[in-house]
């Protein structure tokens, strides 16, 4: 372990994760699809009975859909929301259908771009953008068209975006907050750099050492974050590659009741439970089978070198 | 005729073949998450007339052909590719740099002039159906130098006149408008269960290019909501050829996932589950 200053000042268990996120404030929510959300941080938030938050995705499943089923939401800022081979995420559906949850439908380049110039310092970046797409229209105070000051050429511009909270799950991280991944990273760099304060949950924090021996993994350096927690499976039941894949088994009982009355029920389980009671109620011995799926997919030829 | 050999093929496969023969060696196509047919169409391509057709699964660059499953495909695509970025890194060094190559999409509706709805039907703001949104869609469909549209069910509910709110559109369709907009050049293919139908002009409306045996041209005229030209004599769509078949049958698919996505709402579920089931003995098996 390294003998820095505020070594492990950063370090923090997932229970302190409400008094950092607090409510009505914006928190942009790493991972994509079905892969590396930071779930135990949702749970957790669910389980601080926050509120009214305004949650930033790039490309949302379940754990959008989970928050809008527990009543976490105040807002949604998204590009997609899906549960991909399980259907459409039925809480989010209903929740806009109703009205009763007010969103922001980004262009899934624009919300990335808005971030990088946010990370940049910038207020806006230009892009080649969606020309023809109705969703700039919807939003004037995001996407406006602006000329080239050098060519004339019409570009899209895009509002810099600065999320409250970013919070991100890696493979591991140290005390100062160097994280790595090696799978899916999806929007997390983007939305860390972005953010006010950024919130890294891991499945392991590991020393200095560990991180310097492999430092081509780290894609967010330590001074970016302001908290690192530990969490376990923290990904599940979307997937931490090459952790262990999505546990398919889960995400189709939540589906199942998601549509349903019973996600009351569901929601209450979590609310009520650890997140060590939660690992153990839902792995119940499945983990090494978990990490056996992510192995388990065929690479079919590897082209002669 | 000698050894007997595969003829009897199934609609989803005919049209994975069909989105096959788009795909080839110029560009880089992103491919994100798990969609069972694109992945099985890129695959196909990969191993057979296009092995270096360069595909990004997830934010696995250069990644290798990988088997089709529903747990296996994101781990695979990692060990099997050259280089691991993240979506923006992806956008700006593929999409916005112009190296987009061959872009697969589906959608709730599609209309004629070449634009998609993935966002609502209804009044957008509290719209009757919320769609999932259309993730890079909808810049990605005009960046790339081929968009081929796919559609397990051609009806005029999802092939309109109009869509009802434009997520993202093709934009320039001419080679060029599109040349003059900075964009390749390139069609718009669109594969359904029913007929190949192709646009590479503005101003004029989509070609049936084939249709698939047994369809009448009129069956396809009477299905789609927008304009359609129909040549005098409109060919038959290709069949899947035995060594298609074989590779998609039994090395690409064989948990069969890109039928799931052709099964009527009741059939999907029990579907589903033996697939995983299938998945986990094979994962269970190798823990063991």
């Amino acid at each position: 372990m390294s003998a820095g200053v505020n070594s492990t000042g950063k370090v923090v268990p997932l229970e302190a994760l409400g008094d950092l996120v607090r409510d009505g404030v914006s928190v942009a929510v790493g991972g994509g699809w079905f892969a590396n959300h930071p779930m135990a941080a949702v749970r957790q938030l669910i389980r601080a009975g926050r509120r009214d938050l305004h949650a930033i995705t790039v490309v949302g499943s379940v754990d959008m859909d989970l928050m809008a089923a527990a009543g976490v939401l105040g807002h949604l800022s998204f590009s997609m929301v899906t549960l991909e081979a399980f259907g459409l995420a039925p809480n989010v559906r209903r929740a806009i259908e109703s009205g009763r949850l007010p969103f922001t439908e980004y262009t899934g380049l624009g919300l990335l771009i808005g971030l990088e110039a946010q990370g940049r310092g910038v207020p806006f970046l230009p892009y080649r953008g969606p020309f023809g797409s109705d969703l700039p229209g919807k939003y004037p105070d995001i996407y406006t068209t602006i000329q080239c000051p050098f060519t004339g050429e019409e570009l899209t511009a895009v509002r810099a975006l600065q999320p409250d909270v970013a919070i991100v799950h890696a493979l591991r991280a140290d005390a100062e907050g160097n994280a790595q991944w090696d799978g899916t990273s999806g929007p997390d760099v983007e939305m860390a750099k972005a953010a006010r304060r950024v919130i890294v949950t891991c499945e392991e924090v590991v020393g200095r050492d560990v991180i310097v021996a492999s430092a081509h993994m780290t894609k967010l350096p330590g001074y970016y974050v302001h908290a690192v927690i530990e969490a376990p499976f923290g990904a599940h039941p979307t997937s931490h590659v090459p952790r262990y894949a999505l546990d398919a088994w889960q995400l189709m009982e939540y589906a199942e009741a998601a549509g349903t009355d019973s996600i009351g029920d569901y929601v209450a389980q979590l609310r009520d439970e650890t997140e060590e009671e939660y690992r153990k109620r839902v792995l119940a011995g499945r983990d090494s089978v978990l990490a056996s799926l992510a192995e388990a997919g065929e690479i079919l030829w590897v082209p002669a070198s | 005729m000698g050894a007997s050999v595969m003829t009897d093929y199934e609609v989803h496969e005919l049209m994975t073949c069909r989105v096959a023969a788009e795909v080839d060696e110029d560009g880089v196509t992103v491919m994100g998450s798990f969609t069972p047919l694109a992945y099985a169409s890129y695959m196909l391509a990969k191993l057979t007339h296009a092995p270096r057709a360069y595909l990004v699964g997830f934010d696995a660059v250069g990644m290798a052909p990988v088997q089709l499953s529903f747990t296996g495909v994101e781990g695979a695509a990692y060990r099997g590719a050259v280089c691991r970025w993240g979506m923006l890194t992806e956008i700006n060094s593929i999409h916005l740099s112009n190296h987009g190559g061959v872009e697969a999409v589906s959608s709730a509706q599609f209309d004629g002039s070449g634009a998609i709805n993935l966002s609502a039907i209804g009044v957008f703001d509290t719209p009757k159906v919320r769609l999932p949104g259309g993730a890079g869609a909808a810049e990605v469909i005009k960046m790339y130098r081929k968009m081929v549209a796919y559609f397990g069910n051609h009806n005029k509910r999802t092939l309109v006149d109009q869509v009802e709110f434009v997520t993202g559109t093709r934009w320039r369709v001419g080679p060029a408008a599109r040349a003059a907009a900075g964009l390749k050049p390139g069609p718009i293919v669109v594969v359904t269960n029913l007929a190949v139908l192709v646009k590479d002009e503005d101003d004029a409306p989509f070609l049936i290019e084939s249709v698939h045996p047994g369809v009448t041209v009129q069956t396809v005229i009477d299905n789609t909501g927008f304009p359609l030209v129909a040549p005098k004599d409109v060919p038959t769509t290709d069949v899947p050829t035995p060594q298609q078949l074989d590779l998609l049958r039994n090395t690409i698919d064989p948990f069969g996932t890109v039928k799931f996505d052709f099964l009527p709402g009741r059939e999907r579920l029990p579907y589903l589950k033996g697939i995983l089931e299938a998945e986990w003995k094979r994962a269970a098996a190798r823990s063991a």
